[in-house]
């Protein structure tokens, strides 16, 4: 058992930035992350392997990422790779997957910062080899360095897309077009204030938007995809307008060739390890859907345990930073340190939460996409369950996700739910009429993920107090 | 299906297989990214509609990119790194 002031899960912005913090506050501190290298998906860093010989779009923010992963190299910081935090057997300790290293830590405070997934928006051919999320292909671009198709569309629903679009154009691949959903260009002028608050990220949406009309790429936004087409691979996919009362207009459809679909609907929070130890959780559908309750210094429903950054609703990298520094300040309050006032961090914190309720207003998803399943579309890629599945026993749904899970195996696959839990939820809620916040999500139990079974053996936790047989004769029951 | 070469330096060649057949990686891609950048779509298929899979989250929470590495099924390509001479297999259902 590791002892630490702070236990961090996760070694993205708002990890590193609290890891950071804590030690310069004196505090010891053990950050836990499933990668590699520090940085998650924002700062995410090319394998030790790869030689940086010049900058290139790519590296636009590389050097603040080294600057905060070099943190965790303060002595007062122990970084756990590679390492999955699968359970909190006791308050204060959690329960860590490392192979060999496997093993616990007590800390007097957690930090929950595991950020962020893209929010799964099945249509069909959505499982077509291919059709790659938009989380996923910027990792393969920023992290792996490889361009996973010649000729893209890009899909969906959300900010991230104008991005990709014009990292796929520096990468020199050919993209046929971005969807997205949203009006986006009707909504901007009501939200110019608000956006004009976070002046460098507006500038950053500008010059995404000139790279793509330089190189001819239309940005459909108003429409959306209605499936991906292919046998074994996607080789093109349909889209379709989606008119002012939400509804996708067939009639209008257009299709586009395309060896690469990059489908992007927005982030969700990374809620399981929240959801285990029973933290209260709000919806909210403009911050991601599910959400972490939390109080003004970031700590959530359970006692010393604080969620910053994505993992506790959208906000993006910034705000993370931010999250990250004062819930470590928080932490560092209480356990007796001098700790500057935070009036900058939280004027920061404001100016990119005002800047966040801009993009949400100009994003707001205009349709339900669930209408753009159909019978046999898969909304459980793990066990292979497709709508048609889940609907040959809507007699027996009576409104609960539970019952849904337990006769089609639906999220009891390896994936434990996180790419069909909220599609399910969302088709109880839309079945019975009734709002998504009312539907109750089934708690995880532990591991958290599928974790080889051998590692518990190399835990250095004391072995259970087993009470003797009382079956044995006397004198071998010692 | 390409590797971006502007401002970075891979380090030397390797090589791994896939179903018997070469594939080039260089030192710290993962097996999707290898495969990914030499033009393979499928890496596994499903156990009950023998449907094709590949990467799709791209960091480890789908497990749609399961492999077989030498022998242990169920491996995810995205996460996993490529060494020299590894045995890679495409899946199908379980691996088993
Ligand atoms: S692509 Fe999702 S786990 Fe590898």
């Amino acid at each position: 058992m590791k002892d630490a002031d702070l236990a961090i899960v996760g070694a993205g912005p708002a990890g590193m930035a609290a890891a950071a913090e804590a030690a310069s506050l004196g505090l010891g501190v053990t950050v836990i992350d499933d990668n590699a290298r520090a940085g998650g998906q924002y700062f995410r860093q090319p394998p030790a392997g790869f030689r940086h010989t010049g900058a290139m779009f790519l590296d636009k923010d590389r050097a603040r990422g080294s600057v905060l992963a070099a943190a965790l190299r303060h002595p007062a910081v122990a970084h756990w790779q590679d390492a999955v935090v699968w359970d909190m057997p006791e308050p204060g300790v959690l329960a860590v997957a490392a192979g060999e290293g496997s093993g616990r830590v007590r800390a007097k405070a957690i930090l929950v910062a595991t950020g962020a997934q893209d929010r799964p928006v099945p249509f069909p051919g959505w499982t077509l080899p291919g059709v790659v999320s938009a989380g996923g292909l910027q990792n393969l671009l920023k992290g792996q360095r490889v361009v996973p198709g010649r000729r893209a569309v890009v899909v969906g629903n959300g900010p991230l897309l104008l991005l990709i679009g014009a990292n796929l154009v520096r990468a020199g691949v050919e993209v046929a077009a971005v969807v997205e959903a949203a009006p986006i260009w009707n909504r901007i002028l009501p939200a110019l204030a608000s956006l004009a608050r976070a002046p460098d990220m507006l500038a950053l949406a500008i010059r995404y938007r000139a790279v793509l009309a330089r190189a001819g790429v239309p940005v459909l936004a108003g429409w959306t995809v209605t499936g991906a087409k292919g046998d074994e691979a996607v080789t093109g996919c349909r889209v379709a307008p989606i008119d002012t009362q939400g509804r996708l207009d067939r009639a209008r459809e257009r299709s586009f060739d395309c060896d690469l679909l990059v489908a992007g609907f927005g982030l969700m929070p990374s809620l399981e390890l929240p959801r285990l130890i029973g933290a209260e959780l709000a919806y909210d559908r403009r911050r991601g859907g599910w959400t972490v309750k939390r109080d003004a210094d970031f700590q959530c429903s359970v006692p010393n345990v604080h969620v910053a950054g994505d993992g506790a609703g959208i906000g993006g990298a910034e705000m993370a930073l931010l999250e990250g520094r004062i819930a470590a300040r928080a932490v560092a309050r209480k356990l007796g340190k001098q700790v500057p006032a935070d009036d900058d961090l939280r004027r920061a914190w404001a100016k990119r939460d005002a800047f966040r309720r801009g993009l949400e207003a100009i994003y707001a998803p205009p349709a339900s996409f669930l209408d753009l399943m159909t019978e046999d579309t898969v909304v459980c890629r793990c066990e292979d369950v497709t709508v048609g599945d889940i609907a040959k026993r809507r007699s027996e749904l009576a409104g609960s996700v539970t019952q849904v899970k337990a006769t089609t195996r639906l999220s009891m696959g390896r994936c434990q739910g996180r790419n069909c839990l909220v599609t399910l939820a969302a088709m109880v809620a839309k079945d019975t009429g009734v709002d998504m916040a009312t539907i109750p999500l089934p708690r995880p139990r532990p591991p958290l993920r599928p974790i080889p079974i051998g590692d518990l053996a190399f835990e250095d936790i004391p072995p259970p107090d087993i009470p003797a047989d009382p079956h044995l004769p006397r004198k071998q029951r010692a | 299906m390409s590797r971006i070469d502007e401002g970075l330096e891979r380090g030397t060649a390797f090589a791994f297989t896939l179903d018997g057949q070469k594939v080039e990686a260089y030192p710290g891609e993962t097996i999707a990214a290898a495969l990914l950048a030499s033009g393979v779509r499928a890496l596994r298929r499903t156990a009950k509609r023998q449907q094709p899979r590949s990467l799709y989250c791209g960091m480890g929470i789908c497990w749609e990119c399961l492999v077989t590495v030498d022998g242990a099924p169920s491996q995810r390509a995205c996460m996993t790194e490529a060494k020299p001479g590894m045995r890679v297999e495409t899946q199908k259902g379980v691996g088993r």
